[in-house]
């Protein structure tokens, strides 16, 4: 198995896997979606709303903003000792208090523990006519994205294979599946159509250039071929801003392991063997 | 009240909203200006350019 990364930064990640099945690369895209666990607002005492949204419209909202998590300090809370009453190990809180006239962003938003902010400062949550008022107390847990979406720690995550474009002999540099492509990956150079180099990855395997190519009348095979390596992959990843990408992908394949190492456990008990 | 999320994808997209709004008032091509907010997906775009604002419309209900 072998992961080399194009990119990383604190939102975004992209980066090839190789070597591995389908499976495991769904595995890990399915791990990174639903089993890393995040903050997020679950319950919300309101005390007041005079605003046009109902109490329920409300914290919904206060529920979708990202809330930058660190693991090391939270735990969830079926773990905690205090047995889902909620304690400072297991809950961060924050108040909201405001009156109009005014727009109410996230940052309005005070938390007792200034680590677990929200990720993003200037999120309106609602706007606020003279004398209307809202002041609510929130309690944010921990959890995964398989309870809930909004615990989800990624937004846009997935992946697709590796392109592998042939272009055989026949090609005559007609240059028609250069002006198809949707992804501008191909160029005409020398009475021969090649690949731009880099611009591989960019393919979205849609096979518009090989319709082109056939329609050229070049007979019924055409001379540029799509296909898709299927042990590599190229991968995407986007964080909602709670904790960094890499984060993200280090504690997906922590659960992926701990979860194997269940596994192996369950069966040793069931045949009751030693481990091998 | 713009959704703070993309229905599709999660990203959070609110925080684009008052931009858009002014620049696109102001009478600038929506495309550009979803470009320029690093709004990629078509999810993401479509938030903005369909929503409509109601909240005001509802102000004097109360």
């Amino acid at each position: 198995m072998e992961i080399a990364f194009s990119r990383l930064d604190e939102r975004v990640a992209k980066f090839t896997l190789s070597g591995v099945s389908t499976s495991f690369a769904n595995m890990f895209r399915r791990a990174m979606v639903s089993e890393v666990p995040t903050l997020a607002i679950e319950e919300v005492r309101v005390y007041d709303n005079t605003s046009v949204l109902f109490d329920e419209m409300l914290t919904h909202r206060l529920g979708l903003i990202p809330l930058r998590t660190d693991l090391k300090r939270y735990k969830p809370r079926s773990e905690c000792t205090c047995d889902g009453v909620g304690c400072p190990v297991c809950t961060a809180t924050y108040t909201l208090s405001v009156e109009g006239p005014k727009t109410v962003y996230s940052d309005d938003l005070i938390p007792q523990d200034p680590d677990a902010a929200p990720a993003e400062e200037k999120i309106p949550i609602i706007d606020l006519e003279r004398d209307q008022k809202v002041v609510l107390e929130a309690q944010a847990i921990v959890s995964t994205g398989s309870e809930h979406a909004k615990w989800q720690a990624t937004t846009a995550c997935g992946y697709k294979n590796y392109p592998e474009i042939a272009i055989d002999e026949r090609c005559d540099g007609c240059g028609m599946c250069v002006d198809e492509c949707p992804r501008n990956v191909l160029e005409a150079a020398q009475g021969k159509v090649q690949v731009i180099e880099g611009r591989e990855e960019f393919c979205s395997l849609c096979r518009l250039c090989e319709r082109a190519c056939l329609a050229g009348g070049i007979g019924t095979e055409a001379a540029i071929h799509i296909g898709a390596d299927t042990n590599r992959f190229i991968f995407v990843v986007e964080g909602d801003g709670s904790m960094p990408v890499r984060d993200i992908i280090e504690r997906a394949l922590q659960y992926i392991q701990k979860s194997s190492d269940d596994l192996v456990d369950v069966m040793n008990e069931i045949t009751g063997e030693g481990t091998e | 009240m713009i959704p703070v999320r993309c229905f599709t994808c999660g990203k959070v997209i609110s925080t684009a909203w008052k931009e858009f709004e002014e620049r696109r008032d102001a009478g600038e091509d929506p495309k550009r200006i979803l470009d320029d907010l690093g709004l990629e997906r078509y999810c993401c775009r479509r938030m903005l350019l369909t929503h409509k604002v109601v909240v005001e419309d509802l102000n004097p209900y109360q």
